[in-house]
């Protein structure tokens, strides 16, 4: 129900008034350009939005015939996102399902992931780097480590708040240990799982872009944007973090539509 | 959890470091038992021994001075300005109309990924983190003010106004504390996120000579995996700790606001 109000709510904002949100954007873009013609702010540090496109449009079609090389980028880090996440997600589910189930293990982890959890993956990427070396490796299990821990936690905490009326009543049926974490646990920690994923896919995706400047071997948007930086090259690195802006946005509103469709069929699942 | 006798707490932080105790035994057993490599991972011993070089050295208190040092100012200012201009966005509906979707949209760019624009524009010292430290903190205060005061009740506050209370005096007295709840959460998740790009940004700027991230970000150059594990444990033990020293304070702070407001 909170999320059919939002929806509403939302597309009243935007049916009336969708200009609103623009009008500024349109006004720093216009502002930008103008005072980077006329060299009032330096163009070579704050090139004008004209040059970032055209910076981006060579960038696609540089090596174009075979493979281009923006495209190229991003789909290093689209893949890594995928793979990392996937292994982040279900190895989380499963430890915090077990962390939810026995409070003795959740008393002996709860202490290792509160003190881990708040290390960014960027500062482990030197030891990973001599662990595992440059490029994909480490990039995927910093990204696996970084979707791990809000799965755990939340997942855990969802566990954990089950009404032991239900598991005395799966038990009198025989329910065995499996039947038990999928058919019961699991499902009434859907909504906290939810949660993780959400979380998790974010914390996922800052630490593979954090990772990829200083761990990439030669592809992904992170590695694309350090370079340009270190060469100067500032309308790249603009135009990188437009990406990074737009393709995030892209994930966030396809992931949450899935999600609760996913959330509403469980409810009608569970009427039925 | 939180009791106040002296006991229960002092199980509790039994409790909380028995995992690491065991942790690190078994740990300590696999290096000695030659399961796993010296240079690839040194036992706890190793690393207890440097944590004791690098401490009477004083080196590690340079490095975390230096580090609190930029989480203060930028988080601070992320503080002070992230309120002000979630005060501002929840009180305007026009201003709220226009920004609201561009911050939703900023919040989701890492921080770290301003890095590399504030090491073009900024240089490559401590301004450059600095800054990031506040870009990390500013959108999570912001947001969670705006939703916070939004959330406010309508007919609290229009019996306010009645009261005759109005500009600074309703800030303060009437739309702070009923929003409290979500500025605090804005207020934790904004150390988490400074805390995250003060550490990535020492480790990207390349004129930053000391704080926690550089000490890390430098062994690679010696492949000293030692110093790099014992500089993730400061990390994550100075993250939880930030995290629950100030949590705690506010929470104090909260339920004496709570209190005041039930005893009018």
């Amino acid at each position: 129900m909170g999320v059919s109000w939002r929806k509403h709510k939302s597309s009243r904002a935007t049916g009336s008034r969708w200009w609103l949100p623009a009008l500024p954007v349109a006004l720093f873009l216009a502002g930008w350009q103008l005072l980077a013609g006329v060299n009032l702010i330096n163009p070579s540090l704050f090139p004008p939005p004209t040059e970032i496109a055209s910076e981006l449009a060579e960038l696609y079609t540089s090596g174009l015939p075979t493979r281009s090389l923006l495209i190229g980028h991003v789909t290093a880090t689209l893949s890594r996102l995928l793979v990392a996440s996937v292994i982040g997600i279900l190895s989380g589910t499963l430890a915090g399902a077990l962390m939810g189930i026995s409070s003795r293990l959740y008393r002996f982890f709860d202490p290792l992931i509160t003190v881990l959890m708040p290390v960014p993956g960027i500062a482990m990427a030197p030891l990973f780097i001599v662990w595992l070396g440059f490029g994909d490796p480490t990039i995927i299990a910093l990204g696996s480590i970084a979707a791990f821990f809000p799965l755990a936690y939340n997942t855990a905490a969802g566990v954990r708040s089950i009404d032991p009326q239900l598991v005395r009543a799966a038990r009198m049926m025989e329910a065995g240990k499996g039947t038990l974490l999928f058919d019961v646990y699991l499902p009434w920690a859907a909504g906290y799982v939810l949660v993780g994923v959400k979380l998790g896919l974010a914390r996922c995706w800052r630490t593979i872009i954090a990772v990829e400047f200083i761990a990439a071997a030669s592809w992904g948007l992170g590695y694309m944007i350090w370079d340009a930086a270190e060469y100067l090259r500032a309308g790249v690195v603009y135009g990188g973090i437009f990406l990074l802006i737009i393709i995030y946005f892209v994930i966030e509103k396809g992931l949450v539509n899935t999600l609760e469709k996913f959330t509403v069929e469980r409810w009608g699942m569970v009427q039925r | 959890m939180n009791g106040d006798s002296g006991r229960a707490a002092a199980k509790s932080i039994v409790e909380f470091l028995f995992p690491f105790l065991v942790v690190g035994l078994l740990w300590e057993l696999a290096v000695r038992l030659h399961l796993v490599g010296m240079e690839m991972l040194p036992s706890p011993s190793v690393i207890v021994g440097k944590l004791w070089t690098l401490t009477i050295r004083g080196v590690l208190l340079h490095h975390l001075a230096s580090s609190l040092y930029r989480l203060a100012i930028g988080y601070v200012l992320a503080v002070g300005l992230g309120i002000i201009v979630g005060v501002a966005l929840a009180s305007r509906r026009l201003l709220r109309e226009m920004f609201a979707p561009v911050l939703s949209m900023l919040i989701s760019v890492p921080t770290i990924a301003w890095v590399p624009v504030l090491l073009i524009t900024m240089g490559l010292g401590d301004r450059t983190v600095i800054t990031a430290v506040f870009l990390g903190g500013f959108f999570a205060i912001t947001y969670n003010t705006m939703r916070g005061i939004e959330m406010v009740n309508q007919g609290q506050l229009n019996a306010a106004r009645i009261m005759g209370v109005s500009g600074w005096r309703l800030f303060v007295e009437v739309l702070l504390p009923a929003s409290l709840v979500s500025v605090i959460t804005g207020l934790r998740l904004g150390i988490g996120y400074s805390w995250r790009a003060l550490v990535g940004g020492e480790m990207l700027s390349a004129l930053v000579e000391w704080g926690i991230g550089k000490m890390v970000y430098q062994a690679r150059f010696w492949n000293d995996v030692a110093v790099m594990l014992m500089g993730l444990l400061i990390i994550g033990f100075s993250g939880f700790l930030l995290d629950r020293v100030l949590l705690k304070w506010l929470e104090r702070e909260t339920v004496e606001k709570w209190g005041m407001l039930a005893k009018r």
